[in-house]
């Protein structure tokens, strides 16, 4: 099964690669409007913690730091979930799903691999990168193995719990196609926007609610406080990765409810937008 | 085409089974009352909808079976049913001895479906690219694809748009390459749903010149929905009927001529612009002092009605042929239009 799921990423990197590098003037302009678009992601947060040096209990380089985790955790999903499998909804919604069901494997598979776009999004994943290296520089971070384990387990929790929650509300579409044909890219755009900001400053209700019902701070805030020694303790670098596990299970439930729903019913619905870039 | 690679596959024997198939939706029906917006929201009214009741019919390796009727007759429902989409709601669909839900993976890598309205070719890339990736997904051996990519060079003309992008393909070089992606890893059976649609003469030719040399080989068997029924005369030995979800006409296309009433032209060229009265005979149009009607193949005593010609005007020149198969349908969809209840789906 290994080697299959790695015989697919690879059609679908190859795929994705052809798409970008179609023509020169594509290829430019695209990684261009890329970069504007990552930059000023987080340009308002990043002129916030200059003007005030750092947002506290944030230092300025703490939240440089926070901006970058988040750009990366969000790009790991866009290159996951590209041809609207990040929007999950808009399949199941549009009638797209039949295109699947004539596949000769499971649907989990073909949704798991035929999003992948390494090459896009690319110049997203840059600045994050670059934001992140930059801030534990001047912090003087001690990246040791056990804290370069706890950050890819954070930063792998922080996007499994993006996708999960996209496809939790996107699984809606089963039950009623058009009313939730856009409903996961709206709850990936819910945790998106409130990705780079520092929470500490809320109540403890909001707090929890947006480590819960709209898990925004397991997108940056939570993770980045556990592994810059924020949150004292151990238990606190397991707190985004567990969340992200139970979102999956929520995900998963939801999604053998919605196919079996889907075996009964069908879609009555079929329009080919969007589908398959 | 040769499949010295499945020789696990039986050369004879029942492939397709569905017995007593019954499905049912449920239909929403709102009220558009503004008082009832409330019981709308919270009591909606559904009514219940037999897309299928009952049908039961086999299909044997090889055969070529055109499954037609009416828009709304439960045609695509059955072809979703058989190609594992959706789930009876009562009743058994076997396919290969296969159920092709509960075991779908299995099942649809020895299956080819085309959707006439729906492409399965990434929009974006070249048609190559596409079938590139079937091989991937559907492991096709790599002898096999070459052989395949052949055929659908050859018989579908895909050569001449390989390198073309999905997006910018007519129709028909888009249904050709589609059903030539179908065909890569060599289905043994073809669910062909309105595979014609919209398509010109030429490229209609061109799917009907592959389905007929599948045919020939015995090895593959065909299911195909149209409305065409001239294309599905040419294509099928066989045609299933089904008219309200339920099964009408299960046979070949002579019988249901004769069940249904075998129609034939009676074509007269007179001395006279004004057509001549033939009782049992009914005046379709005159063009001149042309003029040609419609009359039952059986019993039509075609003598007697040039006789009966000939005492009202000097007849120069007859003919006489059987009508095209859509008139017969035509007729059948009249005649079940009647039969039906007003309201009913």
């Amino acid at each position: 099964m290994a080697a299959r799921l790695l015989r697919l990423w690879a059609l679908y990197a190859y795929l994705d690669g052809m798409w970008i590098a179609r023509d020169f003037r594509s290829f430019i302009f695209y990684y261009l409007a890329d970069a504007v678009t990552a930059v000023a992601s987080v340009a308002g947060v990043l002129l916030l913690a200059q003007r005030f040096d750092g947002i506290p209990p944030w230092t300025r380089d703490q939240v440089l730091f926070l901006l970058g985790f988040g750009m990366v955790a969000r790009f790991v999903p866009d290159m996951m979930g590209n041809y609207n499998v990040l929007h999950i909804s808009r399949r199941i919604g549009r009638g797209q799903l039949d295109h699947i069901l004539v596949q000769p494997q499971p649907v989990w598979m073909a949704l798991l691999t035929e999003g992948f776009a390494p090459f896009w999004g690319l110049l997203s994943l840059a600045p994050g990168v670059g934001l992140m290296v930059w801030a534990g520089q001047r912090m003087g971070l001690e990246a040791t193995p056990s804290w370069l384990l706890a950050f890819a387990l954070n930063l792998a929790g922080a996007s499994a719990a993006l996708m999960a929650y996209a496809a939790l509300w996107g699984f809606a579409a089963f039950f009623q196609p058009r009313a939730a044909e856009e409903i996961s890219g709206s709850a990936v755009d819910l945790l998106t926007d409130l990705k780079g900001f520092p929470l500490d400053a809320l109540g403890p209700g909001l707090r929890t609610a947006l480590l819960t019902v709209i898990p925004a701070g397991l997108m940056a805030w939570y993770p980045c406080r556990a592994l810059l020694g924020l949150d004292h303790g151990i238990a606190a670098l397991w707190v985004t990765p567990a969340a992200a596990v139970a979102l999956c299970c929520a995900a998963c439930l939801m999604f053998r409810m919605g196919m079996r729903r889907y075996a009964q019913v069908g879609s009555s619905r079929y329009t080919s937008f969007g589908h398959r870039r | 085409m040769h499949r010295s690679d499945r020789a696990d596959i039986p050369a004879s024997g029942i492939v397709v089974e569905c017995r007593a198939v019954c499905k049912t939706f449920r239909q929403r029906q709102p009220s558009e009352r503004p008082r009832d917006v409330l019981r709308n929201l919270l009591h909606p009214r559904f009514r219940t909808v037999e897309a299928l009741r009952d049908v039961s019919f086999t299909v044997n390796r090889g055969e070529v079976v055109a499954y037609a009727g009416p828009n709304g007759a439960g045609k695509s429902t059955t072809i979703k049913l058989l190609s594992g989409m959706l789930a009876p709601t009562s009743g058994s669909v076997r396919v290969l001895g296969i159920d092709p839900v509960a075991e779908r993976t299995r099942y649809v890598g020895r299956i080819g479906v085309v959707f006439g309205q729906r492409t399965e070719l990434w929009w974006d890339h070249p048609v190559a690219a596409s079938y590139e990736w079937k091989r991937v997904v559907w492991d096709i051996p790599r002898e096999r694809f070459e052989r395949m990519c052949g055929v659908a060079r050859e018989i579908l003309g895909v050569g001449e748009t390989w390198n073309t992008l999905a997006r910018e393909l007519s129709l028909g070089q888009r249904m050709r390459a589609d059903l030539g992606m179908a065909m890569l890893h060599e289905p043994e059976i073809l669910f062909l749903d309105e595979p014609t649609l919209g398509l010109d003469v030429l490229a209609k030719r061109s799917m009907t010149r592959l389905v007929r040399q599948l045919s020939a080989t015995g090895s593959v068997t065909v299911m195909v929905t149209s409305h065409d029924m001239n294309e599905l005369e040419q294509l099928a030995g066989r045609v299933i009927f089904i008219e309200s979800g339920s099964l009408a006409y299960d046979g070949d296309f002579a019988g249901l001529r004769r069940e249904f009433g075998d129609l034939r032209r009676l074509v007269l060229e007179t001395d006279d612009a004004t057509a001549p009265t033939l009782p049992g005979a009914e005046l379709v149009g005159s063009q001149g002092m042309r003029h040609e009607y419609r009359l039952r193949g059986a019993g039509a005593d075609v003598a007697a009605l040039l006789a009966g010609a000939g005492e009202q005007c000097r007849v120069l020149d007859v003919e006489t042929h059987r009508a095209p198969i859509d008139e017969v349908i035509a007729g059948i969809y009249e005649h079940w239009g009647r039969q039906r209840p007003t309201g009913t789906a």
